[in-house]
């Protein structure tokens, strides 16, 4: 398709923490590109987790619209919602990413399982695919057989699995030690310059940001700047 | 996703905690042993009284003139007694259809007179599994068929009237006239039950002396008393007897010619079914608490599960699932923790003699100090289902947890 897979037009959204009123979001306007690979930074507060919420439908604004591969998610019944999360958009979260009681390919496959594909392709793609994130042997592991690097390995293959629009990713690299997370975003890098996979995280990490082709910094819940670099 | 996918990955879920899990199935597998013994002793124990009861005199069914309950007399008799019984001895439950005759009479020996209960019975139809009191026969035997002298009495009865087996008694009664009429008998026998009642007022005679003492004709007879070849079949019997009877005569169960058993039994049986009650809440607190602790626990994870698609549904049955799980692993370690005890109890039975003696008078009966368990299938079922009714039951709100999460909330718990 032509045109954003992430749009977010005038965007706010205001939490009540208990009297007070915290305003997370106030006019957030923000597009997305296919392929890119975007940082969500800033400080504590300044909205990113909430703006990734938002774009993924696990919450809804207080104003504004947002609209995810050409889907207007305020329009959306929450079946529908949940359909779109299945089949156009991966997660990958910082922790508590995997079923601990599935292995890893059952794990990576589950996505494709809620789709219904058929046990024996979806295992095939799965394999191959764990393969591509460098877990190739280990699709028979449960997530306590894995190290940290590994389990979020294994969680952006279960993102990418079902072939998204974007996949969101909250902190990605938060709970991995710093060569853990040069892998990771090797790897990220990897499936979006050869699969034209598009990225888009939340971040305070520099080097996510050092790889990251577009940084939007927000603060207070605005842009505050959209910084997009060459190559 | 598959049923079998979402089936399997709760199976992996209750074994995550391994250790809270076996805690949870072994207050199952208990309350379900407990369950299980203590309606399997009742149901042993009240059906062998109910039995015994129908043995004394009445059946579990009894048909009789309508005004007999309210106002025994011997004019209220009922004919065609020969053809009824054959036509009730046609139901494939029905063991037994006696014709008998009972009342009141006057007993008197030399020097001494008391009233007692007759029952004339047809001997060459009744034995000990008709008529319990000729199983306990202590001294002499039965009348023969033949024998228009023969009279059975309780050995205290006989005691009270200085008789012995071969002496003579005189009995007294009043005819279906209202007339007084007076027999000789000879003791061919003594009953001794253990029970006052029989023992110490029991008569038996030949039912066609009694017959022609009270002015009855040979197809006569104050009763038909039904024997069912189990007793929960006794109302089934009445039912189709109703229907098939007319207005001249009553059908009657045990509960209503036995009120004080029945109603003695009814008392244990709602105490039972009380304590049965409290052990399934028991079971249901237990799978509760597992369960929704485990909910809690997991929280994150459901919301990640719902974020990546997961229909509330899905998670809903995911945690239902655990509880069938929970229970049909609880139901398989309770037959396997039951089996032996309950085969056990229900071949050698336990003895409470050291608490009891020899047994004990319960509602005009003597109750065996030997108890046995043996539970009829469909209490058994009911238990069965009334297991998976409350783990099911108490999975419910867990499940209802973990179908509405929210994912934001939840995720940020991690």
């Amino acid at each position: 398709m032509s045109g954003p897979i992430v749009a977010l037009k005038g965007v706010t959204k205001t939490y009540q923490q208990g009297a007070i009123e915290v305003h997370a979001l106030r006019g957030l306007d923000l597009e997305v590109q296919p392929g890119e690979f975007t940082a969500l930074s800033g400080p504590s507060g300044s909205g990113k987790s909430t703006a990734l919420n938002l774009i993924g439908g696990l919450d809804t604004p207080t104003a504004g619209g947002v609209h995810v591969d050409g889907h207007d998610l305020g329009a959306l019944s929450r079946k529908a919602l949940s359909d779109l999360r299945r089949d156009r958009i991966g997660f990958v979260f910082q922790a508590y990413n995997l079923v601990p009681v599935l292995t890893a390919a059952e794990n990576a496959e589950m996505v494709l399982a809620l789709q219904g594909v058929p046990e024996k392709e979806r295992r095939q793609r799965v394999v191959a695919l764990l393969d591509e994130v460098g877990l190739g042997g280990m699709a028979d592991r449960r997530p306590d057989e894995l190290s940290g690097g590994q389990q979020q390995r294994v969680a952006i293959a279960r993102a990418i699995a079902s072939e998204p629009a974007v996949v969101l990713a909250d902190e990605p690299t938060a709970n991995v030690d710093s060569a853990t997370a040069e892998m990771l975003l090797d790897l990220m890098q990897k499936l979006n310059a050869e699969r034209g996979v598009t990225f888009l995280f939340s971040t305070h990490d520099p080097r996510v940001m050092a790889r990251a082709g577009r940084i939007v910094h927000l603060v207070d819940g605005r842009v505050e700047r959209d910084e997009r670099r060459d190559g | 996703m598959k049923f079998g996918t979402i089936a399997a990955m709760a199976w992996r879920n209750i074994w995550r905690n391994r250790r809270r899990t076996l805690v949870t199935l072994a207050s199952m597998v208990f309350g379900t042993f407990l369950a299980i013994l203590m309606t399997g002793m009742g149901d042993a124990t009240y059906g062998k009284m109910i039995d015994m009861a129908a043995r004394m005199g009445n059946g579990h069914v009894t048909v009789q003139h309508p005004m007999q309950v309210q106002a025994p007399a011997p004019k209220r008799y009922i004919s065609g007694v020969g053809a009824l019984a054959k036509q009730l001895r046609a139901d494939p439950q029905v063991v037994a259809a006696l014709p008998r005759i009972s009342g009141q009479m006057m007993v008197a020996a030399a020097g001494e007179s008391r009233g007692a209960m007759v029952i004339g019975i047809d001997p060459t139809a009744e034995n000990e599994d008709t008529l319990s009191a000729l199983g306990s026969i202590s001294e002499g035997k039965l009348f023969a068929a033949d024998d228009k002298r023969g009279i059975v009495l309780g050995a205290d009865l006989a005691r009270h009237l200085g008789v012995k087996l071969g002496r003579k008694v005189v009995y007294t009664l009043t005819d279906r006239h209202g007339e007084v009429f007076s027999g000789l008998g000879r003791v061919r026998g003594l009953v001794k039950t253990g029970t006052s009642s029989v023992d110490g007022g029991l008569c038996l005679l030949p039912i066609d002396v009694l017959r022609r003492a009270l002015g009855y004709g040979p197809d006569d007879a104050t009763l038909v008393a039904v024997l069912a070849a189990d007793q929960r079949h006794t109302h089934g019997i009445a039912a189709r007897l109703r229907h098939l009877e007319n207005p001249t005569r009553s059908v009657l169960t045990w509960h209503q010619t036995m009120a004080e058993l029945a109603g003695f039994i009814d008392m244990k049986l709602s105490g039972a079914a009380f304590m049965e009650g409290l052990l399934m809440l028991l079971i249901a607190a237990g799978i509760f608490n597992a369960l929704f602790v485990s909910v809690m626990e997991r929280l994150p994870e459901f919301g990640i599960l719902s974020a990546i698609g997961w229909g509330r549904g899905q998670l809903f049955a995911l945690v239902m699932l655990e509880s069938l799980w929970m229970a049909l692993v609880g139901l398989g370690l309770s037959a396997v923790v039951t089996a032996w005890p309950y085969w056990k109890l229900s071949t050698d039975g336990f003895d409470l003699s050291a608490k009891m003696g020899e047994g004990a008078e319960v509602a005009n009966m003597m109750m065996d100090s030997q108890f046995y368990v043996r539970i009829h299938p469909e209490h058994l079922a009911f238990i069965v289902v009334a297991v998976v009714i409350a783990t099911l039951t108490s999975g419910l709100l867990p499940a209802y947890k973990a179908g509405t999460v929210n994912p934001v909330d939840a995720i940020k718990l991690v």
